[in-house]
């Protein structure tokens, strides 16, 4: 990385972690607001990436046509979560459930692949799929609070923050080019 | 292609095309060690990083896909082992981004292929290994990118293993798993390819890891859809592209060592495997994951000398163990600076056509010149201010110590 990257993935990291300390320590209606609307810019976001990955380079693959269809289905699932702010906080709950939950098993798999197979880095994989596991977890034995969607999606967040922060430091090696 | 073409049966055409057999070798361990020459390595040596002329499993799982990563990432594979078949394709009604993939596609014969074996003429027989190393992954490695792309090197179901009979071809579906811990299952056609990752930049999209080791093995024909070929299917004639990468290594050494004219592309060197045609295709065509055993019974069978496997560490000793000033003319200090001279000009090349995937050539802060341009003038001075190699300087000072 260069030293803007770093800075820019640390910057990032750090609305993070300012974001998931202030939802943590203030909750009210409008923080719930707000956590919706960063589920559905991030999906929103991915869906429209792919729909314009296909059409400035997908559409010249075989099979291409699928990453258009995922980008519409994506899309389509940021407008679901968007339109969650008008419905019963447990589905929100069952969103988050849904979502941690099938993270924390892919990473948990991943890792368990990486150390078999090529003896990889597989702790930080590891840690990762635990966490989400975790917070799946949370979400599932504290359903009945109100507040709970909105601790979890923080310590989600504050999570991420951290890690990003820590991969600002990372030490990669690159050819400086000129 | 794996050790046994790229060492044993390099040694071998490089002792038809009338080297001696301690050249051979010095040619062979040079063109098997390009796939060794990792960061890793050259850090615990101590070289050059920018000489990397691969990257280990590890360093490419921590390798970031971000612009200068995948800078990185396209030098060195692009140079070494995908070497590009033509920088200026024609790809129409398509963005830039999508062109400049397409045009880093893998082939033989390519205008690169001539500038690779030009290079090496009256370089060190390390510049020989390394262009032969390049030269032959042209054939193994066609039709795939050496830079993270899913519209470029993905791959699907539709692929056929393809076994002779008669006069046509039995067709088996080839059935791929994930698991690099098994070995490939050449009895039921079951073999080992990356995930499929639908990121654009994954690296699991790197070359042909998406066809897992298909093109490695001399003795496999298969037939598949490539992602970019706008669904026109590839029949892959390994045996018969592995011949050619033979007897083009050939007619390449020939050239270089002066005994043929310039090198030019589309030329096999059929004539001077003719004695043992036979014998080179049973080895090539016999379903085996390495051909080693059998490349090296007949390098030893043809030289009547005893060839030694491939060590890693052979020279590492004599590298590491002199002045850095002198580290230049170590067996591991040539096979740098050719490395150098060779990803430069790739580089370059690459850049030239408004294709910045792979970066710019490294210019020297201080002199301004590329390295292929100070390798160039350290031979030059050399024979101009003593009239003898490094090499020789060495051979002498070892004498007389």
């Amino acid at each position: 990385m260069t030293i803007f990257q770093r800075f820019w993935v640390f910057i990032i990291g750090l609305i993070m972690v300012i974001l998931a300390l202030s939802f943590i320590t203030n909750p009210d209606e409008n923080s719930y607001l707000w956590v919706i609307l960063f589920l559905f810019l991030g999906l929103a976001i991915k869906g429209v990436k792919d729909i314009i990955f296909y059409f400035t380079m997908a559409r010249h693959m075989a099979g291409g046509k699928l990453i258009l269809v995922q980008g519409v289905i994506v899309l389509d699932f940021a407008f679901l979560t968007g339109s969650l702010s008008d419905v019963p906080k447990i589905y929100v709950l069952l969103y988050l459930i849904a979502v941690h939950a099938f993270s924390g098993v892919v990473e948990i798999l991943r890792a368990m692949e990486a150390r078999r197979t090529v003896s990889g880095p597989w702790k930080l994989k590891f840690s990762h799929g635990i966490v989400n596991f975790i917070l799946a977890l949370s979400c599932f034995v504290f359903i009945r609070q109100t507040s709970t969607a909105l601790i979890i999606y923080s310590i989600g967040l504050l999570y991420s923050g951290l890690m990003h922060m820590g991969s600002a430091f990372r030490k990669t090696t690159y050819v400086m080019i000129n | 292609m794996q050790e046994d073409f790229h060492y044993y049966a390099t040694y071998c055409a490089a002792y038809i095309a009338g080297y001696s057999h301690e050249e051979s070798l010095d040619i062979a361990y040079s063109a098997q060690f390009v796939d060794v020459c990792s960061r890793t390595l050259l850090a615990k040596i101590k070289g050059p990083s920018d000489a990397a002329t691969t990257q280990l499993q590890l360093e490419l799982m921590d390798a970031r896909t971000d612009r200068v990563g995948l800078q990185d990432i396209t030098r060195i594979w692009s140079s070494f082992h995908f070497l590009p078949r033509d920088l200026n394709a024609v790809r129409e009604k398509c963005t830039k981004g999508y062109r400049n993939k397409y045009r880093l596609i893998c082939g033989p014969n390519g205008e690169l292929v001539k500038k690779t074996v030009d290079l090496a003429k009256d370089k060190p027989v390390q510049s020989v290994g390394i262009a032969m190393h390049v030269l032959a992954d042209t054939w193994a490695h066609a039709n795939f990118a050496g830079t993270p792309s899913l519209v470029i090197n993905n791959t699907n179901y539709l692929f056929y293993e393809l076994f002779p009979e008669g006069d046509g071809y039995r067709e088996q579906q080839i059935r791929f798993r994930h698991s690099t811990s098994v070995p490939d299952d050449l009895e039921n056609s079951i073999y080992t390819n990356s995930l499929y990752q639908s990121s654009e930049n994954s690296i699991m999209n790197l070359g042909h890891g998406r066809a897992g080791h298909l093109p490695d093995y001399s003795f496999v024909r298969y037939r598949y859809l490539p992602a970019w070929g706008e669904y026109e299917e590839i029949i892959k004639d390994n045996p018969r592209d592995y011949i050619n990468a033979f007897t083009q290594m050939i007619h390449a050494m020939k050239c270089i060592r002066g005994v043929k004219g310039p090198f030019e592309t589309e030329t096999y060197d059929m004539e001077a495997i003719e004695p043992w045609l036979d014998r080179i295709k049973g080895i090539i065509g016999k379903r085996q994951i390495l051909a080693s055993d059998d490349w090296k019974a007949f390098g030893e069978e043809l030289s009547g000398q005893s060839i030694e496997d491939f060590e890693i560490d052979r020279y590492f000793n004599e590298y590491t163990s002199v002045l850095k000033e002198r580290k230049d003319d170590t067996f591991i200090g040539k096979f740098i600076l050719g490395a150098l001279a060779h990803k430069g000009m790739v580089i370059n090349e690459i850049f030239k056509t408004g294709n910045k995937l792979a970066g710019v050539v490294k210019q020297n802060s201080v002199t301004g010149k590329t390295a292929e341009d100070e390798q160039q003038e350290d031979v030059a001075e050399q024979s101009s201010v003593t009239g003898k190699t490094a090499e020789d300087e060495l051979k002498e000072e070892a004498a007389e110590q």
